[in-house]
């Protein structure tokens, strides 16, 4: 009987008992969504890389023979090895397209990934497995033949599968940060199918046991000096450019729904604390009439279970089903995963249990008050509270106030709780808003910043290798463009070591570093300037003298701190050639950066970008943060006239009775109207108010935890803050307008009848 | 005396499914200005059906409700809600006050919605609860908030008072002071005061006792001679 009582109950407050349950449902849908989705990169990948056994580390030398092998095998934490030769190759195409070649002895260490076709065979001398990605953008089948030429030697191989690399998830150029399929390639081909008969094998993939810092230590101890460079999985480019792709869609994936859980949470417990406190009357008859006090509660308390459970369970299975799709489509194009699945994790599970045990506790504790009461004190209504006169009251002013304006004020001083809920309700909107439009923002800013207000020039040229200082200046002068080189580093101070870049330009008037305000921060040419992100991960400043080396490098110097600027992405020093000199380092240009557009091939250039090209990158690199970004958007929205809808369905509740009675007395449903309006606004405009703070304080969040290389501090536009002030006060006035139909609607013989 | 009140052939009818309940059948009476009306009649007789149509809270099925020469049943949302404040006057049987005004805010409230000057303290004066003036519905006793009440509905000054058990949740003592002053009202400033109540004995004080039965008026008695509430034998 009691679960039919609850049936009848749940569908006579349909609104509230709804609001619980899309509260539920949303917090864990939009937590578990935002999260299948960051996870499910992380599974996916991992995957990939176990499936395929990607090395964990990678030594380059000059020449791998048996010896080298040997000393490797000797060091005994390495577990496994193989070596390969890993040559850049220009394909037989109009484009010339880069295909970097990978002549394998067993191919055990960093698998190829087969798609189609047969698997690679370590005896086929004829025969290349391509990059499937390669192979659709030049039309290639299995079966096709197609022809490399590098160094001195052309070969031509037939197609015999096509497929990924665990090496090349994420594989652009060293001039673009898109990958352009149709200019970039790789391919796996049989050490027998090298034109000679020893093979210069260059890399030694290695699997090891203990921390890539231990192996590199017990490397550069053993065999320090016999190897170029050793580069640890994390360091790997494309691992490392995935892994930075996650920790972005993680950072936002964390913040974000844990705020919108937790106003989930908020709207739950207000809603159940306060149906069971409306039937208070009935615990008291229930009781009266002999029903134990546990079964009163289990039933009470069953209301919001059931409700928050369903709610909660279809939030975890529909949000990593529906969410991460929206984001894959457009990550797939750029990263080369062979499963692109949402994931689960069990902290999903763990905040859905969270609410459905909050929203028990809550209940059980407001039902246990009302039925530790003697059944004659609970089926009479609890007392009312009674008003005091604040000193507001007591101003001449309060007489000449509005009836609206009085009853308002009172209405709320009477029911602080639920003013204070509505009030947190529309600052957690307001402040999901807020960060949602500051990322907006945050996002347009940094592209502005980089590519008008620092970088100027129309098309940036990427010098080739080892190409002649002369003809580097030839082609300087004839696009009247300026120099410049870029170079990795590692920056160490006080025992923290942090990767950034380092820009070497003479003076030029294409590339102004600027500071936070976009003020120009001119660079003399005996200064070092630190970017100010950098400074801050160091803890450094002016006058301060750091160590730094430039990667692939192991020589250290010393440098004293003379300008601190501002960069958006690029975190790291900034000198003149002369400055560099000076520190006993090689000059070496990278690029050649003109106002002029460059269309024409030099020789020693690799590649010729446009500005358009690079913002055209950036814009396709950033969609799935815009896509976030708008979904946030959609939430918060949807989250706010939920919250206001359901508090305002609350007081609506609460005050029928005196809403029946003014209606009685002949005020007009538009008064009324107007009432309630007040209300909501003027909780509306408290909320908005300290929304904001606390959504910048997100934001700063959000920003602080985007990753080393990104410096943008939370803002937010005045089109987009009035933008989320209108929103917010629209969505308070559209869940006003649901409620005037309510009162037009509202029976007034109805409401007054009973005496409670 | 005119008549200011007129109910002819009024039906109501309530549907529940296919289930048709006549609350109303054919009802016809008529109220004069100024009289002290009491309406009798058992639980469920359609007493308080007639006093919501009366004072457009509802709407007929069929019939006519003549109040003032105006036709109330003709009546749209709007202009029900602009007859309700300016001609009608509601005492609860529980009181409705509202709880977070102060006895004379909720008197002055009047204000907001009748072009009448109201001075709240005189009003609450002539109730006797002037000294009570800045307390909440809350710090009253039940009679105390009825007379605000009264005092409310007064307050406008409307053509007529309707007083649904006015005294139904009230002690017999205080019952007989409030009905006390509702018929002064009628006495004194000529208000037409219509009660409904299943007290039989308050009929001896009315001008005017309508005995409703199944919806139907079974008599209607004249008084020549009320007595005042106070003698009643209670």
């Amino acid at each position: 009987m009691l679960f039919k009582k609850m049936l009848r109950d749940i569908s006579r407050h349909k609104a509230q008992f709804i609001s619980i349950f899309l509260m539920a449902f949303l917090g864990v849908f939009v937590f578990a969504g935002v999260g299948g989705e960051s996870v499910g990169l992380e599974v996916n990948s991992d995957n990939f890389y176990e499936e395929t056994n990607l090395a964990d580390g990678w030594i380059y030398s000059g020449y791998i023979n048996d010896l080298f092998m040997y000393q490797v095998d000797c060091l005994g934490a390495t577990t496994q090895m193989e070596r390969q030769l890993v040559v850049d190759s220009v394909a037989d195409f109009d484009n010339d397209p880069d295909v970097t070649l990978h002549f394998v002895e067993n191919n055990t260490i960093s698998k190829f990934y087969l798609l189609e076709g047969e698997k690679l065979d370590i005896n086929d001398k004829d025969g290349v497995w391509l990059d499937k990605s390669f192979a659709d953008a030049k039309g290639l089948k299995v079966g096709d033949k197609i022809k490399f030429e590098f160094e001195n030697y052309t070969i031509e191989k037939q197609i015999r599968g096509l497929g990924y690399s665990p090496e090349y998830v994420y594989h652009a150029s060293s001039s673009s940060i898109i990958p352009d399929f149709n200019k970039i390639g790789f391919a796996y081909l049989s050490y027998k199918a090298f034109p000679e008969d020893t093979v210069p094998y260059n890399v030694l993939n290695v699997k090891f046991d203990g921390t890539p810092e231990n192996y590199n230590d017990l490397l550069d101890y053993h065999m320090g000096g016999y190897y170029s460079s050793f580069v640890e999985r994390s360091e790997h480019t494309s691992v490392s450019q995935f892994a930075d792709e996650m920790d972005q869609h993680s950072m936002m994936g964390d913040i974000f729904p844990v705020v919108f859980i937790l106003i989930a949470m908020l709207i739950i417990l207000t809603t159940m604390r306060r149906i069971i406190t409306h039937q208070r009357t009935q615990i008291g008859i229930l009781k009266a009439s002999g029903f134990k006090n546990h079964s009163i509660i289990l039933h009470y308390v069953s209301y919001g279970f059931w409700l928050v459970l369903v709610g909660a369970i279809l939030g975890l299975i529909l949000g990593p089903i529906t969410l991460p799709p929206l984001f894959y489509p457009s990550m797939s194009a750029t990263y080369k995963l062979p499963v692109w699945e949402p994931a689960w994790s069990m902290e999903f599970v763990y905040v859905a249990a969270l609410m459905v045990i909050v929203s028990l506790a809550v209940s059980y504790y407001s039902v246990k008050g009302i039925s530790d009461e003697k059944p004659a004190d609970t089926i009479r209504p609890k007392v009312p509270k009674i008003s005091t006169s604040g000193f507001i009251e007591r101003l001449s002013i309060w007489k000449r106030l509005s009836f609206n304006i009085r009853w308002n004020y009172r209405d709320a001083q009477r029911n602080k709780f639920r003013a204070l809920m509505t009030i947190v309700g529309v600052i957690g909107c307001s402040a999901l808003l807020v960060c949602a439009f500051g990322m907006y923002d945050g996002m347009n800013d940094l592209k502005d910043w980089e590519y008008t207000q620092i970088n100027h020039y129309d098309s940036k040229l990427v010098i080739e290798e080892d190409t002649a200082q002369s003809v580097i200046d030839d082609i300087a002068e004839d696009v009247n463009g300026d120099e410049i080189m870029e170079s990795a580093i590692e920056i160490e101070s006080d025992g923290t070591k942090k990767s950034g870049s380092l820009l070497v330009m003479n003076d030029t008037n294409l590339i102004t570093p600027t500071d936070y305000d976009r003020n120009h921060v001119e660079i003399e040419d005996d200064e070092v300037s630190i970017s100010e992100k950098m400074a801050k991960m160091l803890d450094v400043g002016v006058g301060d003298t750091v160590k730094w080396h430039v990667m692939g490098s192991d020589k250290w110097v010393k440098t004293k701190i003379d300008k601190i600027h501002a960069d958006p992405i690029s975190q790291g020093f900034i000198m003149s050639a002369d400055k560099l000199e000076d520190l006993d380092l090689n000059y070496t240009p990278t690029s050649i950066v003109t106002a002029e557009h460059v269309t024409q091939n030099y020789d020693g250039v690799k590649a010729a970008n446009s500005m358009k090209d690079m913002t055209a990158s950036w814009d396709e690199m950033t969609e799935a943060m815009w896509l976030l970004i708008y979904i946030l958007i959609f939430f918060a929205c949807l989250l706010a006239v939920v919250v206001l809808y359901n508090l305002g369905l609350l007081s609506f509740t609460e005050i029928e009775r005196e809403i029946a009675t003014l209606k009685v007395l002949g005020f007009k449903t538009r008064a009324l109207r107007k009432l309630l309006l007040t209300q909501n606004l003027w909780f509306t405009a408290i909320g908005f108010i300290f929304g904001l703070p606390v959504g910048y304080f997100i934001l700063a969040i959000m920003w602080e935890s985007s990753g080393d290389s990104f410096y943008i501090l939370p803002s937010i536009s005045i089109t987009n803050f009035l933008l989320t002030l209108v929103i917010t006060f629209a969505l308070s006035i559209l869940v006003n307008l649901m409620f005037s139909r309510k009162i037009k609607k509202l029976d007034m013989v109805e409401s007054l009848k009973s005496g409670e | 005396m005119s008549t200011i009140i007129e109910f002819k052939n009024v039906n109501k009818e309530y549907k529940s499914g296919d289930h048709i309940l006549k609350a109303m059948d054919d009802v016809n009476f008529t109220i004069d200005e100024g009289e002290f009306v009491v309406i009798l009649g058992p639980s469920g007789a359609g007493k308080s059906t007639l006093l919501n149509l009366l004072g457009g809270l509802d709407s007929v099925t069929s019939g006519q409700i003549i109040v003032n020469g105006n036709h109330v049943e003709s009546f749209n949302d709007n202009q029900l809600t602009e007859y309700r404040a300016s001609n009608v006057g509601f005492i609860f049987q529980f009181y409705n006050l509202i709880p977070n005004l102060t006895a004379i805010e909720n008197i002055e409230l009047m204000k907001d919605i009748v072009d009448v000057n109201i001075d709240g303290l005189s009003v609450l004066d002539s109730v006797g609860l002037k000294s009570h003036a800045n307390q909440f519905p809350a710090q009253l006793s039940g009679g105390e908030q009825q007379r605000v009440s009264i005092a409310r509905a007064v307050a406008k000054q409307p053509t007529m008072l309707l007083c649904d058990e006015p005294t139904g949740a009230l002690d017999s003592k205080t019952g007989v002071l409030i009905l006390n002053l509702l018929q002064s009202m009628s006495n004194d400033r000529n208000t037409t005061v219509i009660i409904v109540t299943h007290n039989a004995i308050l009929a001896e004080a009315a001008d005017k006792v309508i005995r409703v039965k199944n919806g139907q008026v079974e008599s209607i008695v004249i008084n020549e001679n009320p007595k005042k509430v106070e003698d009643l034998d209670w």
